[in-house]
């Protein structure tokens, strides 16, 4: 145990010694929290609509009107002289060009055929599908708005309750998810790049001439790092709910003891790392392949797992981020308690085990 | 010249050494493309969904079906009992409950209107909103099939550039722009600094090299690894996901070599402002960060608040991104790109200029 703490506080001097990596460090979550809080958000609005008024009729104008105040479309940049939708396309800022060929105002006065061309640009697939659909819907609206008066159908209408999240902001999704990532990185990413390190300088060959037991290492070197990773998480969490005022309707208690289990399964594949690669460089690079892309890309943090392909679905319940952010949204959104969320935690406690004990054999096997 | 080369030779003979970066190198990006091009898909499906259907009658049953054939929702059988139906979401059993009150086909049939219940998990508040956003869509679209005044006028959409709408297609031009980010940046940095780390930066100072010299042996390298990992990422892409390339090769090299000078430059500037390569892959990372999630790589810039709008114009990646997109997918030239290409060129000497002269300063 006095050998542990001797390796953590040699740890620690290493760590205040880089002032600059520490700094990284505490300002990586805050830039982190700022772009996922306010710059990232899938829901689509401001979609950029060049139009080609060919009826110039007051209806037309009408229509164009209504594209602009129904809060998803914006104006692109104009347009002179040109009047080939393709090439507004092309030559613009326009997503969408909308076309109004001459006789719109007529047909709608004597209900004849007549079609109102719309062309997407469909590089961004997602941009385009919410695009389509939003023009479509405003259309329709104001088809029935121009409906003669009595002859509107009253129909269908959808009253809706949304729950956990009423004023449907994104940043009460992505900043508690953060937290998750925020923790991978620092513990995976930070640890394997230490003992590397110690490899690199040939200082780790001194290390254990010295009469500590490789375990001993591996904790002390580890320890100060789980407190890095938890500091850094109470402060994107902190962010979370005094700046961004994501409602935190369970256990403070039950998250912490997650996080610091998430922590350590961290940890362990920061270890891992270390004891396959000898380059700092290199394990770099493999903490960010098999830790930062995964926990950020296949953790559910942004994208919906559910609508991955089934294969990659299964490669996702491997991946500890996955079941932590469940965790805390569960926790922070829906207050969900230990009866729901059990399973995920089990998984995450099996997972920690698992990788502990790979990482610890590895270790000695190495140095042996 | 002949240093620059020895120099060149130095730098491969130390990345290569390692057989498992070696490996790296080349998993690395088939890796990021098969994640990130099947896991990046943002469109909203498969949007679990109870019904509770009160009337049960032929035309609430049309109102469902038009739901689970859209490809949005799919219906999701219910134990719970309506009034407990928070227990459900709590514990995560489906996205959205629908509730069909028991007049429904009555009060349409005589005109009366009536209203429809939805309930939605809003844990996503962005699949949230658009899954209101499809139900206010199959409603109205329901509504003009049982009114007499289907309308004549009708609204035809064409896709233009991607009309099998794959969303694959745009992402994967996305990566290959991250990638060479990523990697040109960290490694140039760490490269540089490990020498200051391991103290062979002065032994080769007191050697005849010049600096020009060393810096060129210190990004040609990453330049060509650039390169290379560009090149298999867009192999991988092209033969893995069929996605189709439009544009001219010459010209997406040729972006591609203007926008290496911003991160090489990037990179030796970092090298000039931190001590160890723990530093300097920190540094690199914090920048590639920043670069990534304000180029538009996977949210529209249209989309984000203003005030971030106008720091995305700082982001050379940003400019590249537009790029790399508009010369695979849509067959952009020089007329169609020239104010980003302009940009980017601008962007590059400026910051490859600057680090030149604040690593010439630093060495000497």
């Amino acid at each position: 145990m006095h050998k542990i703490i001797h390796i953590a506080r040699k740890e620690i001097m290493h760590i205040r010694r880089d002032v600059r990596s520490l700094f990284i460090a505490i300002l990586m979550p805050l830039l982190m929290t700022f772009l996922y809080g306010y710059a990232i958000n899938l829901d689509i609005k401001n979609i950029k609509l060049g139009v080609l008024d060919f009826d110039k009729s007051v209806e037309s104008r009408e229509l164009v009107t209504k594209y602009f105040s129904s809060g998803y479309f914006i104006p692109a940049e104009s347009q002179v002289q040109l009047d080939d939708p393709e090439r507004v396309l092309k030559l613009t800022d326009a997503h969408v060009v909308l076309v109004i060929k001459p006789g719109f105002a007529e047909a709608l006065a004597n209900r004849t055929e007549y079609q109102v061309g719309l062309l997407l640009d469909g590089a961004d697939a997602n941009l385009a599908a919410a695009a389509g659909n939003y023009a479509a819907a405003v259309f329709n609206q104001y088809l029935v708005s121009m409906l003669p008066p009595g002859m509107e159908l009253p129909g269908v209408t959808m009253s809706h309750q949304v729950l956990y999240n009423p004023d449907l902001k994104s940043s009460h999704f992505f900043v508690p998810g953060l937290v998750g990532v925020i923790l991978m990185m620092i513990s995976a990413l930070l640890t394997s790049i230490t003992i590397a390190r110690e490899k690199e300088t040939g200082t780790l060959e001194q290390l254990l001439t010295s009469p500590v037991t490789p375990r001993q290492i591996i904790i002390g070197k580890v320890l100060p790092y789980i407190g890095l990773a938890l500091f850094d998480g109470l402060l994107v969490y902190g962010f979370a709910i005094l700046h961004f005022h994501v409602p935190m309707t369970g256990s403070n208690l039950l998250l912490f003891v997650f996080g610091v289990i998430y922590v350590i399964a961290a940890l362990s594949i920061g270890v891992l790392i270390s004891t396959l690669v000898k380059t700092q460089q290199l394990a770099m690079m493999a903490a960010l392949t098999v830790t930062m892309l995964p926990s950020v890309m296949l953790s559910g943090f942004v994208f919906e797992i559910k609508n991955m392909p089934l294969f990659l679905q299964w490669v996702t319940s491997i991946i500890p981020a996955k079941y932590f952010i469940l965790i805390i949204r569960g926790i922070m959104l829906k207050g969900s308690g230990i009866e729901v969320l059990w399973p995920q935690a089990a998984v995450l406690i099996v997972m920690t085990l698992v990788l502990l004990g790979i990482a610890a054999k590895k270790f000695k096997m190495k140095i042996g | 010249m002949r240093t620059i080369l020895a120099l060149v030779r130095k730098e491969f003979y130390q990345v290569f050494r390692d057989r498992n970066m070696l490996r790296m190198i080349f998993l690395m990006p088939m890796i990021q493309l098969l994640i990130l091009g099947y896991a990046i898909n943002v469109d909203v499906k498969n949007i679990r969904t109870a019904f509770y259907d009160y009337d049960n009658s032929s035309l609430s049953r049309e109102y469902i079906r038009d739901f689970s054939s859209g490809g949005y929702f799919i219906t999701t059988a219910s134990d719970i009992p309506l009034p407990d139906v928070n227990e459900a979401f709590t514990e995560n059993r489906f996205d959205a409950a629908i509730i069909i009150p028991e007049d429904f086909s009555e009060n349409i049939y005589t005109g009366q209107g009536v209203t429809a219940g939805m309930i939605v998990d809003a844990t996503n508040a962005n699949s949230a909103a658009i899954s209101m956003g499809y139900a206010g869509l199959i409603t109205a679209r329901f509504n003009s099939d049982y009114s007499a005044l289907a309308s004549p006028i009708t609204m035809r959409q064409r896709l233009l550039y991607n009309p099998e709408a794959e969303s694959v297609y745009y992402m994967v031009p996305g990566i290959v722009a991250v990638l060479l980010t990523m990697i040109t940046v960290m490694l140039t940095s760490m490269a540089i600094v490990r020498e200051r780390e391991m103290g062979t930066l002065e032994q080769l100072m007191v050697t005849p090299i010049s600096t020009p010299a060393f810096i060129l042996g210190k990004t040609i390298p990453f330049a060509i690894l650039g390169y290379i990992e560009m090149s298999i990422a867009l192999a991988f892409g092209i033969l893995w996901f069929n996605i189709p390339f439009a544009g001219s090769w010459l010209l997406l090299y040729g972006v591609a070599f203007v926008f290496l000078f911003t991160t090489l430059g990037v990179g030796m500037f970092i090298s000039t402002v931190t001590g160890t390569q723990q530093q300097a892959m920190f540094f690199a990372w914090f920048f590639s960060i920043f670069a990534i999630l304000t180029s538009g790589f996977f949210n529209p810039i249209s989309n984000m608040p203003e005030s971030v709008q106008y720091l995305t114009y700082l982001n050379p990646l940003r400019y590249f991104m537009a790029i790399v997109r508009g010369i695979m997918m849509k067959g952009a030239g020089v007329l169609e790109l020239y104010r980003d290409i302009g940009s980017l060129v601008v962007f590059s000497l400026s910051i490859f200029t600057f680090a030149w002269m604040r690593f010439s300063k630093r060495v000497e």
